[in-house]
């Protein structure tokens, strides 16, 4: 039996499965070759800012936030802080950690305070992050 | 035409020990993969060998040497069991030399071996990592005998009915590639090494997995499979048929991979395209190993 024999024997659908099968997958390694080409080997850009109306409970004041790599590559333990200043003091801090945050994804989070953040100035900020 | 030309040509007898020599080292790693694969995505076992002192990792090694031995006795990752003693331990040594070949490639795939990498620690995961691995090549043997082409015969015989019969067929390799890919994704996805490792890849090194997962799929149904090789080849091509199945498989391999990740909230709607690519890409290996271990075994 010769290889040409034996290609002949290959049937349309064959060949129409094989076609399909190869667009998919070729179209995957397309999507790879495309992020690859639009964000390249760009470091992670973070931003936090706050979302949503700061909600009041139980004595404590909710500032929900939400954080944003707007760069390409992956960025993780991204450290965010939020600091509270009433009169130029800064009266209290939190502080949240992030794991494995992808270029283009965004998490939400929520500071807590005993004082009202609307009577100082709030400061959110990115403090630091690891490469994965 | 490996096979065919080999068939012919019985008189060159040292190429054909060389191909078939590749061929029980090719099903030995096959096996490999399919006993390693959950161990190669758990990150307690790297860093067991990122910690482990030199005189643990001898002692690690010595007790998979022997394991492996007493496995090679009865089992083995060649079509013949190994009688005497030398042919044993010559196997065991070649059995560990393929599992730490493999991991290493694995490793060094999934970013967890790279050039900053001490070579402590590279080593240390490596032993770790094999035991496993070394473990399935030994039992390669009794692992990879399935006769997946039981209606093969039924296929050349009746012309008229061979379409149904071949779309039939197809439809059952499909239905155990997703069983199998299933089966693995779901140990896996749930875990943080998905995101762990996707969030360490690179679009190069995605496109490797890719090439990887495809790999590793042909040559654990094509090549590893003990019966009915040549009879398979010749039934359905040289060529392409194998290497649509192994392409559509790895299509099933990703969705089921992707369900199993959505399913467990690993993914949600709001992450970006590229994670879920990434995501998609990273457990796609492992899922596709067991797509084609659930189309020999089914």
């Amino acid at each position: 039996m010769s290889e040409s024999e034996q290609k002949q024997q290959r049937s349309v659908a064959e060949w129409v499965t094989f076609g399909i099968a190869s667009s998919i997958v070729a179209g995957i390694v397309g999507l790879v070759l495309y992020s690859w080409a639009k964000v390249g080997n760009e470091p992670p850009v973070l931003a936090i800012e706050q979302s949503g109306k700061i909600r009041q409970a139980a004595g404590s004041f909710y500032v929900p936030f939400t954080l944003t790599n707007k760069g390409g590559e992956t960025a993780d333990a991204v450290q965010v802080t939020a600091e509270l200043q009433i009169g130029g003091k800064v009266e209290e801090m939190g502080e949240q950690q992030f794991d494995f945050l992808a270029g283009g994804e965004a998490e939400e989070g929520t500071f807590l305070f005993s004082r009202n953040p609307q009577n100082g100035k709030l400061i959110l900020r990115v403090t630091g992050y690891r490469k994965p | 035409m490996m096979k065919s030309h080999n068939r012919h040509q019985r008189t060159n007898s040292a190429r054909k020990a060389f191909k078939k020599e590749i061929r029980d080292s090719i099903r030995g790693a096959a096996s490999g993969f399919l006993f390693g694969i959950p161990l190669l995505y758990t990150m307690e076992v790297w860093w067991i060998g990122s910690y482990a002192e030199p005189l643990q990792m001898l002692i690690a090694l010595l007790t998979n040497f022997v394991v492996v031995f007493l496995l090679i006795r009865t089992e083995g990752f060649r079509g013949t069991v190994d009688t005497k003693m030398r042919d044993a331990l010559m196997d065991s040594i070649e059995t560990l030399a393929i599992g730490f070949v493999c991991t290493a490639l694995i490793l060094v795939l999934l970013r967890e071996i790279s050039l900053t990498t001490s070579i402590n620690e590279a080593v240390g995961k490596i032993i770790f990592e094999s035991v496993p691995f070394s473990l399935g090549v030994a039992v390669a043997n009794s692992f990879l005998s399935g006769d997946r082409n039981q209606n093969g015969n039924e296929q050349t015989s009746s012309s008229s009915q061979s379409k149904n019969t071949e779309i039939n067929a197809t439809l059952a390799d499909m239905g155990a590639t997703s069983i199998g890919a299933l089966f693995i994704a779901f140990t896996i996805a749930p875990t943080e090494e998905v995101p762990m490792l996707a969030a360490a890849m690179t679009p190069p090194w995605l496109l490797a997995t890719i090439a990887a997962s495809l790999l590793i799929s042909y040559g654990i149904v094509f090549v590893a499979g003990l019966t009915n090789q040549d009879k398979r080849h010749q039934q359905t091509g040289l060529f392409h048929q194998p290497i649509t199945e192994t392409l559509i498989a790895y299509i099933v391999s990703l969705m089921a991979g992707l369900l199993m990740l959505w399913f467990f909230h690993q993914l949600s709607f709001e992450d970006p395209w590229t994670v879920w690519l990434s995501h998609a890409i990273v457990l796609g290996l492992p899922a596709t190993i067991g797509g084609a271990a659930g189309r020999i075994v089914v």
